[in-house]
């Protein structure tokens, strides 16, 4: 790489762990080189709520990614989830100025100002502006309406907005580290950066990325993301629901859930037993696999019932063509997908990133930092150091910027 | 009509959260790279304001504003000039003013170095000098000296006759800081004579024999050195013969053709018998090898004559045959 290179870090801090990678990013090539990860502690429900033990495992992945890279980062991207993260949706509408309705640049401007007007309640913060497609008389435009010509032209904001300081006990996290935020990102846009394609996008697909201690979904309609939203409730609850139910250790339920979990009930025979441990020690005990399996399953189902019940009418099945996707951690969990198209009443797929990410990176936990330094090199690419050549791995990742 | 979009107050976003650097919490990971980018800030504003300093005393230098030149290019009255001699120098620091003769107030930077270096070099008892200067106010003249090996009388323009030391190279000098009693035990010079040159005087003719033959007695033969009165050079060029006249009036030939010691181990040897004969003036020959003839002339008086001797061929009082070896004497 020349040495005009620049560093991208992409920081994930999630409730079961936090993953760190570094990109070095050439104008024309990008190449992961730094990858840390480090179990989470501190955090619950994608929230920092110990910031001490947060910051000594957020600066240990840090430390080793950038060990990795062998370069020192400036400036992160960050994901953000947790349970105060909240939207909602403002629209604006405009008569055109000119007198021969030609829309120009300064209409566009007032409608978007006035889209986005509108209070939040004392602290509350924006994190994301997500612009739908322009409307002119109606009609949809994908792209921008300048030069159009119409007599109303009409946007509407979908405006994700959290607890601010929720979200500067983040930003500090990785203060702490003497590195710069340079952007938020909401989770649920990261991972479906990488699970899903601009084709889906368009024609309308859900993606839950069912985390640690969140479950956080995005709706895409006409390739933008539509609504958006994040559940406290993930695979930790799971765990928790195993805990109590089979009156086991956190970290017993987490191995019991691991191996012998299911999102569906398939086990007929009561009696089928399995082995908490299965190495005859003592102290090893045997669970009824059905008992397992319908803890996991309902709060799954349940989970999965309360996306749909927030999304309400934005979400239609004849809306979103390209089913549900599932992502994160959770959803390796065997039947999530049928659980899901059942609940959705769509088809459900687990997501899987493209074909160009490496063997490592393509497990559901780092989807969401994988999309982060996505959001991140498009952001160095907007920022006037586009020129891409890429080849292999990464020209594929190009050719994802590109269509994006 | 549209709202005016300018009127509307802004939404507060995430980036209106401050992200202020604080070392109590930060690990010290974060401490060390925030250490490393104070440290490469420092360094930066450093060079920065270096460079924009060189910019500015340059400028100012251009414009010609004294005031704000730096310190080491003012022009500060200089001290009085300092004087590093090499371990034989008897020059001192009112002799290199005298020498130097530098108006009061002057500056370094008004100093011309080579015209200075000149003056220095004017002096023939200087060898070599080396002038440096050292800002803001210091010149330092570093020196060294040619040491006298004999004296000599040199006629000046006027017809005054004044007496010079001769170095080693044939230079002669008026000689400054010597001290006097050590200059009296120099030998005198004759045989030779001494053209004026752009400096001073020169002796014209070699005088590395001589300079050898007197280095030789002076550490070989001190005690026969002392009684050495005139050294003559008159046959140097002919015969490769050196002439000494000692203080009772003997005369010593020597030979430039061979080594000095062995002739100093036989003058030594002969001066020793002739010790025991009193009354004579003779003139040893040591130009022969080890054949060493000695002529002893009877004085009437015994007051030792040096100058003025009778003419005539001496007689023959003996020949030293010195082919045996003669009996060891420490010299």
């Amino acid at each position: 790489m020349s040495s005009r290179s620049t560093f991208i870090g992409a920081v994930e801090i999630g409730t079961s762990k936090i993953c760190v990678l570094v990109a070095e990013h050439s104008g024309s090539e990008v190449a992961i080189i730094g990858r840390g990860e480090c179990a989470s502690r501190g955090v619950i429900k994608g929230a920092v709520v110990d910031f001490k033990a947060a910051s000594e495992c957020a600066h240990a992945a840090l430390e080793q990614a950038e060990r990795q890279a062998g370069e020192k980062i400036e400036e992160v991207f960050l994901a953000q989830t947790g349970g105060h993260l909240e939207g909602f949706y403002n629209e604006a509408a405009v008569s055109v100025k000119a007198a021969d309705n030609l829309i120009d640049h300064s209409d566009v401007r007032t409608v978007c100002d006035l889209a986005l007007l509108r209070d939040l309640p004392f602290g509350r913060t924006v994190v994301h502006n997500i612009r739908r497609p322009f409307r002119v008389d109606g009609r949809m435009i994908p792209g921008s309406p300048v030069n159009l010509v119409g007599q109303r032209l009409e946007v509407g904001y979908w405006t994700v907005h959290g607890q601010e300081q929720r979200l500067a006990d983040t930003i500090n996290v990785i203060k702490g580290f003497n590195l710069n935020v340079r952007e938020i990102v909401l989770a649920s846009l990261a991972s479906g950066y990488v699970v899903t394609s601009p084709e889906e996008r368009q024609h309308g697909v859900l993606v839950i990325d069912v985390g640690g201690g969140t479950t956080d979904f995005a709706l895409y309609r006409d390739g933008c993301a539509h609504t958006t939203g994040v559940l406290p409730v993930g695979g930790a609850h799971i765990t928790n629901d195993l805990s109590i139910g089979l009156r086991l250790t956190q970290a017993q339920a987490e191995k019991l859930k691991l191996r012998h979990g299911r999102a569906t009930v398939q086990t007929k025979d009561k009696a089928q037993k399995v082995w908490l441990d299965g190495n005859f020690a003592i102290g090893d005990r045997q669970f009824s696999q059905q008992a397992i399996e319908q803890i996991v399953a309902a709060r799954i189902e349940e989970t999965l019932q309360v996306v749909r019940q927030r999304l309400g009418a934005a979400f239609r099945p004849e809306t979103c063509a390209a089913g549900v996707v599932l992502t994160g951690g959770t959803a390796r969990l065997p039947g999530i997908a049928e659980v899901a198209a059942r609940v959705f009443g769509v088809p459900a797929h687990l997501g899987e990133p493209p074909v160009w990410v490496a063997e490592n990176l393509r497990e559901p936990g780092h989807h969401t930092a994988l999309g982060v330094l996505y959001c991140g090199i498009k952001a160095q690419a907007e920022h006037g150091q586009s020129a891409r050549r890429g080849r292999g791995f990464f020209s594929s990742l190009r050719e994802l910027f590109t269509h994006a | 009509m549209n709202p005016d979009p300018l009127n509307l107050p802004p939404a507060r976003t995430w980036r209106d959260i401050s992200q202020p650097v604080r070392p109590r919490t930060m690990s010290r990971g974060g401490r060390w790279r925030l250490a490393l980018s104070v440290l490469r800030s420092v360094g930066f504003g450093a060079v920065l304001g270096g460079l924009v300093l060189g910019g500015w005393s340059v400028a100012a230098a251009i414009r010609g504003d004294s005031r704000a030149m730096p310190a080491s290019a003012k022009a500060v009255p200089l001290r009085a000039p300092e004087l590093v001699t090499d371990r034989d120098g008897v020059l001192d620091a009112a002799w290199l003013a005298r020498t130097l003769a530098l108006p009061k107030g002057v500056s370094l930077l008004e100093l011309d170095l080579a015209r200075l270096r000149e003056r220095v070099l004017a002096d023939l008892q200087v060898r070599t000098a080396t002038l440096t200067r050292h800002f803001p106010d210091r010149l330092v003249v570093k020196i060294t000296e040619r040491s006298p090996i004999a004296r000599a009388r040199v006629a000046l323009k006027g017809g005054e006759q004044r007496d010079v030391l001769v170095a080693r190279d044939g230079a002669a000098f008026f000689g400054a800081g010597f001290d006097p009693a050590g200059l009296a035990t120099l030998p005198w010079l004759s045989g030779v004579s001494f053209a004026p040159d752009a400096l001073g005087f020169r002796a014209g003719g070699d005088i590395e024999p001589l300079a050898r033959l007197l280095a030789d007695a002076q550490f070989s033969a001190p005690h026969l050195y002392r009684q050495w009165h005139s050294v003559s050079l008159a046959r140097l060029a002919a015969d490769r013969a050196l002439e000494v006249t000692m203080k009772n009036g003997t005369l010593v030939m020597f030979t430039a053709k061979e080594g000095y010691f062995l002739q100093l181990a036989r003058l030594d040897y002969v001066a020793e018998r002739l010790a025991k004969v009193p009354g004579i003036v003779a003139k040893v020959d040591l130009t022969l090898g080890r054949e060493v003839p000695v002529m002893a002339d009877p004085v009437t008086n015994t007051q030792v004559k040096v100058r003025g001797r009778r003419a005539g061929p001496d007689p023959l009082l003996s020949a030293f045959n010195l082919s045996q070896p003669p009996p060891k004497r420490e010299l």
